[in-house]
């Protein structure tokens, strides 16, 4: 099911983790990884100069520069490309999450893996997830998994995943990546769903009461969809979500969080994943994988 | 002297030639080529006097020096009012001189004429309202690029802008596979959002065929695809052609006549073989003057019109919401000051300054909106056109001629700018770039679409 991975990468230290995680997966499940990387953005209208996404410099691209950059590629990730027999690089020019979901869309690819920012930015941490990643999480047809602190990116394969549902549509389409990822690769399956008391005051009993109801309503929404997969748990707890849903990761050593973002923001730029996944991304200990659209599921 | 191998009298024609050029970084060896460039005088003078016409003739013979061009050249105006920046004597010192010396001038004049041709007019045509005979030194300097083109004297950028069209038939290496292929990609990334959207290619007699600009395939395809939610939501039946899609004409800036015809000839034949009732472009200036107002000439067609009714994206746009086919939620209003770029080609060049205010009268809550000074057909050109904005060689001179947009911007006090033309969104964007002034610039399109009122069952919320 990881065929084909798409490493969308700056070759910044930002995006280390990401790289690391989608080298060991590419060695571990067979797969063609390809390291993608947009060499500049762009500008000046019709003109042949581009901005370094990395240095933010004013470049013409001609085959020496990118025969240089490649060559930079190679030797940052010289420890990856080791032992990796299915990798290669594509470098194009372009506004970088266009190019991204171009390539993936080319290339059929069934999971991009990146950073969640470039880790340039000041104004946010390099955690905080940027709008290159907003963007591809929102147009990509296929799962993407972000990774974004280096400790996140120490595991040894998938073994505990835990999907978080608030019971939208979109859901569904990632409750389904997460159970044939848990199937495919023999995990343990935890489905969560966190009951939204932030910023309420709200009586014991009703907290209790919802929680009772939200139970119910996971059970019913997914478990008939499992068939003979038994290795699952279902837990539903009351709290801010993104906080029960990290605490939960972090209590039961989970190696992938699988969840579904929405927006109804138009403007990509100021479209943000979600708040839950959103900040599920900056805090969690292991990847996280933001699943929207059925078809690679 | 010989020809150069990239800088030479022939248009660029071939895909190896294309790449050829493309792989001269910064047109190094293209502009050592042009030093060693030969003028075929001969060639010159006899394209002039099969060429120009008696109005030309006579606005070089009749201009009376009087400089009353002066103060509307905003190059002068951000030049320190240099005399060289002077209107009339940028004309008469390089077409003039070539007329008056019947075509006999040296290597270094014509690199002279290239420089001002490209760096120091805009073809902005501004000049031509202030001249008390009504000289218009932008149509002179379109004239004089084309005798600078044919001799091989143009920019670098140019001259594979113009190469470009004549092999892709767009200003960038988009091929048809390509265009067809992004029109399903964005149809695919649109239509689970909005329910029932297509991208329809080749539809014989919509009542919209849409063209656009080869930078939004390129770079920037969700452009094409708010495009489609407006005629999506308008209820228009509406098509886009495969081949003819491409309504710019860098060949125009190159003054590159014969590419100039074959594009818009190309655009003509797909609108005579999908036979739409109407057709439209894309939010750009310099497109729609090439396929529009003066397309029309280059085809020869004898009544100086597109083959079927042909309007400006601003015009389409205000017809979509006066008929109440786009609703805009008044909660959704602009309530914020905001300024429009009025572009100099569908503004000054065809008059559209109304239908564009009667955009914002609908989008900008009332009080919000400021009007550049001068504006509407008085406004100054963003800086960036007829080229300008593409040629590394002129970057510097690029960059000065964008202090006149800055202060007219920083003068309305507004944050954000609506600019419905690409080399304007450009320019704008390079401005802010380039002097960080804090401001934010928008095309038409997304605008609208984040503020209309949708109706039931149109939009699946994500």
């Amino acid at each position: 099911m990881f065929k084909k991975i798409l490493l969308a990468t700056t070759g910044s230290p930002a995006s280390f983790g990401a790289a690391r995680v989608a080298f060991d997966m590419a060695k571990r499940y067979g797969s063609e990884v390809t390291i993608f990387h947009v060499v500049g953005v762009p500008t000046k209208a019709f003109s042949h100069v581009v901005n370094d996404v990395r240095t933010g410099e004013e470049v013409e691209i001609d085959d020496e520069y990118l025969s240089w950059v490649e060559e930079e590629l190679k030797t940052t990730f010289a420890k990856q490309f080791a032992g990796a027999d299915n990798a290669k690089i594509v470098l194009k020019t372009g506004v970088p999450s266009r190019e991204v979901l171009r390539e993936a869309r080319k290339e059929d690819s069934d999971l991009i893996i990146m950073a969640a920012s470039s880790g340039e930015n000041v104004t946010f941490h390099k955690g905080y997830p940027g709008s290159t990643l907003q963007k591809v999480a929102k147009a990509a047809r296929c799962p993407v998994l972000s990774v974004h602190r280096e400790s996140a990116s120490y595991w040894g394969g998938f073994s505990n995943i835990l999907f978080g549902t608030d019971f939208s549509k979109q859901a569904e389409s990632a409750f389904k990546f997460a159970l044939s990822t848990a199937r495919e690769l023999d995990c343990d399956l935890t489905i969560f769903h966190a009951l939204d008391i932030s910023g309420k005051v709200l009586d014991q009993n009703e907290i209790e009461e919802n929680l009772l109801v939200a139970r119910k309503r996971t059970r019913e929404t997914y478990v008939p969809l499992m068939g003979d997969f038994k290795n699952y748990d279902i837990e539903v707890w009351e709290g801010t979500p993104y906080v029960e849903l990290v605490k939960l990761a972090r209590e039961k050593s989970i190696d992938l969080i699988c969840l579904a973002h929405h927006t109804s923001e138009l403007d990509p730029e100021r479209a943000r994943i979600g708040s839950t996944v959103e900040q599920v991304i900056l805090r969690a200990n292991c990847p996280v994988v933001s699943v929207s659209k059925p078809d690679k599921v | 002297m010989p020809q150069g191998k990239l800088c030479n009298r022939q248009p660029i024609k071939t895909d190896e030639q294309l790449k050829l050029t493309l792989a001269d970084k910064s047109g190094i060896q293209y502009y050592a080529e042009m030093e060693e460039l030969d003028v075929d005088t001969d060639l010159l003078w006899s394209t002039i006097q099969k060429t120009m016409k008696s109005r030309t003739k006579t606005w070089l013979e009749i201009c009376a020096h009087c400089g009353m061009c002066a103060e509307s050249c905003f190059l002068y105006q951000v030049n320190d009012r240099i005399p060289e920046q002077v209107p009339s004597y940028k004309i008469q010192s390089t077409l003039g001189h070539i007329v008056k010396k019947k075509g006999k001038v040296s290597n270094e004049f014509m690199r002279h004429c290239m420089e001002v041709a490209w760096s120091q007019c805009t073809c902005c045509n501004r000049c031509g309202m202030y001249c008390p005979h009504g000289i218009d030194m932008g149509v002179m300097f379109s004239y004089l690029r084309g005798l600078l083109y044919s001799q091989g004297f143009v920019p670098w950028e140019l001259k594979i802008g113009s190469g470009m069209h004549r092999v892709y038939r767009a200003q960038m290496d988009v091929t048809t596979e390509d265009w067809v292929e992004t029109c399903e990609w964005m149809a695919e990334e649109t239509e689970e959002e909005w329910p029932g959207l297509t991208i329809p290619v080749d539809k014989q007699d919509a009542d919209i065929m849409y063209t656009c600009n080869a930078r939004e395939p390129k770079h920037y395809p969700e452009d094409l695809a708010e495009a489609a939610i407006l005629f999506h939501v308008a209820g228009v039946n509406w098509t886009v052609p495969s081949e003819g899609w491409e309504q710019t004409s860098l060949s125009m800036f190159a003054g590159d006549w014969e590419c100039c015809k074959d594009n818009v000839n190309h655009v003509y034949s797909a609108i005579e073989r999908l036979n739409p009732a109407r057709v439209t472009g894309t939010e750009c200036g310099h497109a729609h003057r090439a396929t529009v107002i003066e397309g029309p000439y280059w085809a020869g067609r004898p009544d100086g019109l597109p083959p079927k009714p042909y309007i400006h994206y601003v015009e389409w746009l205000a017809e979509a919401l006066r008929e109440g086919k786009l609703k805009i939620d008044p909660a959704k209003r602009i309530k914020e000051p905001v300024t429009l770029q009025d572009s100099c080609n569908y503004v000054r060049n065809q008059g559209l300054k109304d239908v564009t205010r009667e955009i914002i009268s609908y989008i900008v809550e009332p009080g919000y909106f400021v009007e550049m000074a001068p504006n509407k057909e008085h406004n100054y050109c963003c800086g960036g056109g007829g080229g300008f904005n593409g040629i590394g060689r002129f970057r510097e001179q690029r960059n000065v001629a964008l202090r006149k947009k800055m202060d007219q911007i920083l003068d309305t006090g507004c944050k954000l700018v609506i600019a419905p033309c690409h080399n304007c969104w450009d320019a704008i964007r390079d401005l802010e770039e380039e002097y960080e002034i804090g401001i934010r610039w928008s095309f038409l399109k997304p605008l609208i679409i984040g503020m209309l009122d949708i109706p039931e069952g149109m939009r699946v919320e994500w």
